[in-house]
């Protein structure tokens, strides 16, 4: 079970134009225990918020310094248009949980809860991604390094593929990292069996 | 004002929390009787059963809100019930007075609430319970949204103090085949038993305890305490006799509250229902609830929900709890906390109480809660 998101200290910004919507969700932000910062300006990349809840239906390109569905930190998009476009344009941005207009104080703590949770997820993803295309992008260097171990102790492939299994298993390093120091001079090369 | 102002009162006096809901609407229609006396008919009830039904919940409220001219309804037991009303009660800009104790996580401005949420009633039950049972707790509860919120919380108090939770069960509402859950905890062994199941089934469970607590004196209720937030003085009698003697449940009012407002006031409850009536705090709430809304609607010259929320938010109002105060921003009442345990004559004995807590329905003050200052009385 997740434990209760608490959001007290959190800095929050909305961008829309001041109205009653940004009035009733300041109130509520603040019971929830964020400060809260109202602003319909492009947003500074220097200083972002924890989080960020912006008009998507006036929303334009370069409000929020970021470009793709990276977003770099949690993302709610304020609603009330249907129109395709202002959707597709919300989640181009990396929204994680839409609160509608005319906002009721019930959807705004889901919301937050919703869009943090997204937000962690895909960044998650994002981060084994990154990690699995690096081990990808060295998997040749393990290649040579079994070859290597054939050449020198004369062992056949199954073998040197398990002697350098076994040296990164016991120096807790990935195996494409044992590989490049084989390769590089900097590990000497394991004994067999 | 040239007509009575007309408010809707909204309890199911049948099916499973019957009970409640007969105090419920005891409590709004005796406060009503002395408003009209007072104040020559200012208002007057509108008053309908849903019998426990949903939808008539939904059937009743808009009936009130459109048909009868209400602006303020006073009821629903079950935050199923009260999610189901809301939506309604927004779009008719009205108020909802809302008088349980409930999980929290909520706080709609079309919404007074005066029964308590959690870190007005499980935190500082779990900061007295914790420290003098231990934190291996089991937890129970009914099958919907009360039982598994307030069991959540539950379990990150005890994950929170480095204990363990050694058990979670639910009951549908109207289940009483307790035997598997009670031999489940008989292996166990919890610290404590914290009890959210509603109505027969908690009566079912408690008698079961008791037998359990005569075989082995390790679950009577000094040593292992069934412990609530929503038990009331007017189930103790389905309950049984004795039978859940000793256990203990927190509430901002029981019956027993020493005050000369509550002498008074309990005077009344005597001479319009008969002397054996025990007050409960759904009973106390929701006859608060009305003289305050009464009071609010009276001062202000109107029902209008702003009007009313801005008067009951400007400076306490005396009432059977002890003074109100709506907080403007949660539209909760900071409310009192008593630790009642239950005698042999029915009623409950307050062992520790702490004076008004002001509401924290998204517990946003949790991690920097202050070390617990409870007073014990006994």
């Amino acid at each position: 079970m997740r434990e209760t998101p608490n959001f007290t200290g959190w800095r929050a910004t909305i961008l829309h134009r001041e109205d009653s919507n940004t009035e009733r969700l300041t109130r509520q932000l603040k019971l929830i225990g964020l400060h809260v910062n109202v602003q319909w300006e492009p947003l500074d990349a220097s200083d972002l918020p924890d989080i960020v809840l912006v008009d998507a239906d006036q929303g334009f390109d370069g409000l929020l310094p970021w470009s793709g569905e990276h977003a770099p930190c949690p993302l709610v998009a304020l609603l009330g248009s249907e129109a395709p476009g202002r959707i597709a344009w919300a989640m181009e941005q990396g929204v994680g949980a839409i609160i509608a207009k005319p906002l009721a104080s019930s959807a705004v703590y889901p919301a937050l809860v919703m869009a943090l949770g997204i937000h962690k997820e895909r960044k998650a993803v994002i981060d084994k991604m990154n990690h699995l295309e690096e081990r990808v992008r060295l998997r040749p260097l393990v290649h040579a390094a079994v070859e290597r171990i054939i050449a020198v102790r004369k062992v056949d492939e199954e073998l040197a593929y398990t002697i350098l299994r076994n040296c990164a298993m016991q120096r807790r390093m990935p195996m494409e990292q044992v590989a490049a120091s084989i390769l590089g001079g900097a590990e000497p090369l394991p004994e067999a069996g | 004002m040239k007509n009575a102002v007309r408010i809707g009162i909204l309890y199911s006096t049948t099916g499973p929390y019957g009970g409640m809901g007969r105090d419920g609407r005891d409590g709004a229609e005796l406060a009503i009787e002395q408003v009209r006396a007072t104040h020559a008919n200012a208002i007057e009830p509108v008053f309908i059963d849903p019998h426990a039904d949903i939808a008539a919940y939904l059937e009743g409220a808009r009936s009130m809100l459109r048909d009868h001219g209400c602006r303020h309804i006073i009821g629903t037991i079950t935050s199923l019930a009260r999610k189901e009303v809301i939506p309604l009660v927004e779009k008719h800009d009205g108020l909802l007075w809302y008088m349980c104790p409930y999980e929290g996580f909520e706080a709609n401005d079309n919404v007074i609430y005066t029964g308590g949420c959690p870190n007005q009633h499980l935190l500082p039950l779990f900061d007295y319970l914790i420290p003098r049972f231990g934190r291996r707790p089991y937890l129970v509860g009914a099958n919907y949204v009360w039982g598994w919120e307030m069991n959540r919380l539950a379990r990150e108090l005890i994950e929170d103090a480095g204990g363990e939770v050694l058990g979670e069960r639910y009951l549908p509402l109207e289940e009483t085949a307790v035997e598997r859950i009670v031999l489940d905890i008989e292996q166990r062994r919890p610290s404590f038993i914290l009890n959210n199941l509603v109505g027969p089934s908690s009566y079912a469970f408690l008698a079961a305890i008791r037998a359990l607590g005569a075989r082995d004196p390790a679950f009577r209720p000094e040593n292992c305490p069934v412990v609530s937030c929503d038990l009331q003085e007017c189930e103790i009698p389905d309950i049984g006799p004795g039978v859940a003697t000793g256990q203990l449940c927190a509430a901002a009012y029981f019956d027993t509250v020493a005050t000369p407002e509550n002498t008074a006031f309990k005077a009344h409850v005597s001479s319009r229902f008969g002397p054996g009536r025990r007050v409960s705090s759904i009973f106390a709430s929701a006859y608060a609830s009305v003289k305050l809304c009464a009071e609010a609607i009276i001062a202000a010259g109107t029902d209008d929900p702003t009007a009313v929320s801005r008067f009951l938010s400007a400076a306490p109002l005396p009432t059977v709890l002890g003074p109100i105060l709506i907080s403007p921003d949660t539209r909760h009442a900071a409310l009192p906390f008593h630790l009642g345990r239950i005698n042999d004559s029915g009623g409950f004995d307050i062992i520790a109480s702490q004076p008004a807590i002001a509401a924290d329905p998204y517990l946003t003050g949790r991690r920097m809660r202050l070390p617990p200052q409870l007073r014990i009385v006994s």
